[in-house]
């Protein structure tokens, strides 16, 4: 009798099984087509000599583009712009986000309307806040200089020096992705718990204590996921740098993703492009199977 | 010195509800008192008011004869026990107990001293190292309760810390905080809708409703002489009957319901005379109705509905003739078939009569 039982669970087990595949199938077969397949074949070009201008797959060099992507300055550079790049933006927007999440949470009135201008930023295109930045800031008919001339600034040349352009970069970026921080932070500071808070005011704490020993601890796993996943995502910023700067002035806002667009686009060296695409990929993975395996852990 | 004293204080919330409405108690020194009453009777608002975790919104409150309306919550040295323990969730069980302590800046050997005597004394000891979550809801209770104890105020503040607790441990509970308000001597105000808790805990109980005192005094005192219908009702398990009856006068007065006409003892026949001929309400307490017979107890034949065996006693509830349902505490020996007729034997010495309009007691002028 048992034995019987168990054959027909299993045997509606099976039916289950090819019906979920069958369900996912189409997904499974787009995401193949859209993902799996460029990412294998990138890895599969970077193995070779390819570039637009002699386009065969017949000159299997290995590691060799790897090699080169590093003995090259320019990569070297490229990472190091990435590198400031990506923990000026985190930092900043974290804790610029972070103090606006506090003070929204303790608003009372038209908060929603808050939340409404916050967000607009979140919902434009990165392109078209680009755009809207680059006309904004032009030196001679941008009215950012014309705002300044009238309190007797002088002109900044805010995408013509290199210091000055790396910042205005940062600063855009800064405008368009800190309602994401401020979101996520503020959605982490409405859902805790009020009872720690009383009692920690009858333990003597002060609004700063409460702050050190409530707060932040308790909002460690919203802080580090939003961190993360604002890491990963500055990491491959690409749109604000193709639009505003090209990389320049020289190589003063060269992101990673913008330095392989190069090779690839200018350099006409897809061989040598996919190789640092893959370099990159390395880089976003391990973020994001850190994320991953942070988030697994709280659960 | 810890007495706490409110004086006409008010609470009134945003949207003009009012919440606590011209609130005086007098707490002494050392007192255990109890806050009784239903949810939303102000009670746990008036605890939070006195932790100042609640503005007051008009009135004094005075700790040891100082004006403490406007003190921060940290420099009125009380502690508190939150229904749900409210105990910090990423810190250690050590960590709960001695952050009060940590704020303060007491010396690290103190400390470690003061965490390790409450933790003994609680039987926590073996848990310190432990976070909230790995505890069970017992053990979150007494931290939450070391929590207070370990910082030594002036006084505690009990917000219905034993809600959340099964029955037998809740009984346990129930013991060792009575065991512990002797060992301390502190004022302790104890706020619960248990009045079971509000009899054996408190040396006075005072019970709330509608945001206002009803009625404050040693737990017998109020059992015995209730002020109106609702802490009638309200203490007690089962609680006082409370019967629709009329002030008869034949020979001597009697009260009147249904088939039950109990005559008014002579020595409450000058304080009940204002009533004659009225409509009045007649409460009778559950233990005071007998099955044998007895010199000055009145019979009374009732239909018998329900039979509640619960051990130690039997509840017997059934329907006076033309009149309503009451319950009565019985011996343990006691069984009835339902639906037969029993007699039942009534002591009308503890009779209580209330206004019906203003649902007050009547007062009876007799030592009872």
């Amino acid at each position: 009798m048992a034995t019987v039982a168990v054959s027909k669970i299993s045997e509606i087990d099976r039916r289950d099984r090819r019906f979920g595949w069958l369900l996912t199938a189409p997904g499974l077969a787009s995401l193949t087509l859209v993902i799996t397949f460029p990412l294998f074949f990138t890895v599969f070009v970077s193995g070779f000599d390819y570039t637009l201008l002699h386009r065969s797959f017949d000159t299997f060099i290995g590691i060799e583009n790897y090699r080169s992507a590093f003995a090259e300055n320019y990569f070297g550079e490229a990472l190091w712009v990435t590198l400031k790049f990506v923990v000026a933006v985190v930092a900043l927007e974290f804790l610029i986000g972070f103090t606006v999440a506090l003070m929204l949470n303790s608003v009372g009135r038209f908060k929603d309307i808050y939340y409404l201008i916050l967000l607009m930023p979140l919902l434009i295109n990165p392109v078209v806040v680009a755009l809207i930045w680059r006309m904004f800031l032009h030196p001679e008919l941008g009215i950012v200089n014309y705002l300044l001339g009238l309190v007797g600034i002088a002109k900044v040349n805010w995408l013509g020096d290199p210091v000055i352009a790396f910042w205005t970069v940062v600063l855009t970026d800064i405008w368009h992705q800190v309602s994401f921080m401020i979101v996520l932070l503020l959605a982490g500071l409405s859902a805790l718990p009020k009872e720690p808070y009383e009692a920690a005011r009858m333990d003597g704490a002060s609004t700063l204590q409460a702050f050190i020993h409530v707060t932040l601890p308790l909002m460690r796993p919203v802080i580090v996921v939003t961190l993360l996943i604002r890491l990963i995502f500055a990491v491959k910023t690409f749109d604000l740098v193709y639009v505003m700067t090209r990389g320049g002035p020289g190589t003063a806002t060269d992101l990673i993703s913008y330095f392989i667009y190069r090779s690839a686009f200018f350099g006409l060296d897809i061989g040598q492009a996919s190789a640092i695409s893959v370099l990159l990929l390395v880089i976003v993975l391990a973020l994001t199977a850190y994320l991953y395996r942070y988030m697994r852990s709280l659960a | 010195m810890a007495e706490i004293r409110l004086s006409g204080v008010n609470k009134v919330y945003p949207g003009n509800v009012t919440a606590v409405e011209d609130l005086n108690l007098d707490v002494r020194d050392g007192e255990f008192m109890i806050l009784l009453g239903p949810s939303g009777c102000g009670k746990s608002t008036t605890l939070r008011m006195i932790a100042g975790l609640e503005t007051i919104t008009s009135g004094d409150l005075y700790l040891a004869d100082k004006r403490i309306n406007d003190v921060d919550p940290r420099d009125r040295d009380l502690a508190i026990v939150f229904q749900n323990y409210a105990l910090y969730p990423h810190m250690t069980v050590r960590d709960n107990l001695s952050f009060g302590l940590r704020l303060r800046h007491v010396p690290r050997e103190d400390i470690a001293r003061r965490v390790d005597e409450v933790a003994a004394m609680l039987g926590i000891g073996p848990l310190l190292d432990r976070k909230p979550a790995a505890l069970s809801g017992g053990q979150r209770q007494r931290v939450a309760l070391g929590r207070a104890l370990v910082r030594d105020p002036v006084a505690f503040l009990f917000d219905e810390p034993l809600s959340n607790l099964d029955a037998k441990l809740r009984a346990s509970m129930r013991t060792e905080l009575i065991k512990l308000h002797h060992q301390l001597g502190r004022t302790i105000i104890h706020v619960t809708h248990d009045q079971v808790e509000a009899m054996t805990m408190g040396q006075r109980v005072c019970i709330m409703k509608d945001g206002r005192i009803v009625q404050v005094g040693e737990p017998i005192e109020v059992y015995r002489n209730p002020v109106n219908t609702f802490v009638a009702g309200f203490l007690a398990s089962p609680p006082m009957n409370l019967l629709p009856a009329r002030l008869e006068d034949g020979q001597g007065l009697s009260v009147v319901h249904g088939s039950l006409r109990l005559p008014v003892p002579a020595e409450f026949s000058a304080s009940f005379a204002a009533y004659r001929s009225k409509p009045v309400i007649l409460g009778l307490r559950p233990e005071d109705m007998y099955v044998p017979d007895a010199p000055g107890l009145v019979a009374v034949d009732v239909k018998v509905a329900a039979v509640e065996a619960l051990g130690p006693e039997t509840v017997l509830v059934s329907e006076i003739a033309g009149g309503a349902e009451i319950s009565s505490r019985l011996g343990r020996e006691f069984s009835a078939r339902i639906g037969s007729i029993q007699r039942l034997h009534i002591d009308p010495r503890q009779m209580h009569l209330f206004d019906p309009e203003t649902t007050s007691a009547i007062p009876r002028n007799h030592a009872a």
